[in-house]
């Protein structure tokens, strides 16, 4: 099962920067929320967890479908990567916060890693919801002080000699890591190359690995 | 979290009636508010002590009432729906 965006707090509301304008029936969502809130039923903390617990049901597999398409196919990795939002499109994917995707593919020399320093945009009709970390004030604000320390406590090691390229989102445009299809790969299906494609492979805090998928 | 239906348990509850949106067989989520209508439906529901049936009741009129808006998407239109069900919920229950 697999969805776009499933949804995002309204909480980092930089709207003036980051957002369209809100939609009539957006605005009354917000509003039946802070009734809500106000009237003591639930706390957005709970509708978070709620759509995050959800969001692990469907997972960022549009993603994961765009990213094993360019692995198997050269000449979808070249569109993807000179035009983004065209190639994602191709798949189905997109809407409104999808447009202007931008991909940044890792190379043996450059990691790629993406960020919102000034709240959370996110490239969700293709990585869902994005994760509470994305969205704290540390991985914000260290993500572009420290790349290197910051991925290292992820878990993600990088040799010296790679440089690490952050990427910050905006309302304008939003970036995919592109990952390096890992070895002992060879001869897989689409289908299950998508597999080993994980959230975190496309905001650039992991690497996809072979035993992800097996 | 334990008491929160997953969200195959609520797409099953309301297959049939008022089924979720799809596109080629997949939920869609077109923005993320509709992602929270549906946070804060399930939350209400297990809140107030609300079944799931009486819920459906309330969206499958929500959904006859609701004019489409040119130009309006299937999913906004169901969640917009979602959101005017919800309200009439509360309503009834002297919470709005």
């Amino acid at each position: 099962m697999s969805a776009r965006g499933l949804g995002e707090p309204q909480r980092h509301d930089h709207g003036a920067y980051h957002s369209r304008p809100a939609s009539e029936v957006e605005l009354r969502a917000r509003a039946l929320e802070a009734l809500l809130v106000e009237k003591g039923l639930l706390s957005s903390d709970a509708i978070d967890t709620v759509v995050e617990h959800y969001e692990r049901d469907l997972g960022p597999r549009n993603g994961a479908r765009v990213v094993a398409r360019a692995w198997v196919d050269p000449a979808y990795r070249e569109r993807l990567l000179d035009d983004g939002t065209e190639a994602i499109a191709e798949l189905g994917f997109g809407g409104a916060e999808g447009d202007n995707m931008v991909v940044a593919a890792n190379t043996p020399e450059v990691h790629n890693v993406i960020v919102c320093t000034l709240c959370s945009c996110y490239p969700w009709p293709v990585l869902g919801l994005p994760p509470t970390w994305y969205k704290s004030l540390p991985y914000r604000a260290r993500m572009v002080a420290e790349p290197r320390q910051v991925l290292r406590e992820f878990g993600l090691e990088l040799a010296d000699d790679v440089e690490v390229r952050v990427w910050d989102s905006s309302a304008e445009v939003r970036y995919l890591v592109l990952p390096m299809r890992p070895g002992g790969t060879e001869g897989w299906a689409e289908e299950r190359l998508a597999e080993i494609v994980t959230r975190d492979c496309m905001i650039g805090t992991a690497l996809p690995t072979v035993q992800a998928g097996t | 979290m334990s008491e929160v239906p997953g969200l195959a348990a609520v797409d099953t509850a309301l297959a049939g009636h008022a089924p979720l949106p799809r596109d080629n067989g997949e939920l869609v989520f077109e923005e993320p508010w509709q992602g929270r209508a549906l946070g804060m439906g399930v939350l209400v529901l297990e809140r107030t002590g609300t079944s799931w049936a009486e819920f459906r009741s309330h969206l499958v009129a929500a959904i006859e009432r609701r004019q489409p808006r040119a130009g309006e998407s299937a999913a906004t239109t169901y969640y917009a729906a979602w959101l005017d069900a919800l309200e009439h919920l509360l309503g009834e229950r002297g919470l709005s």
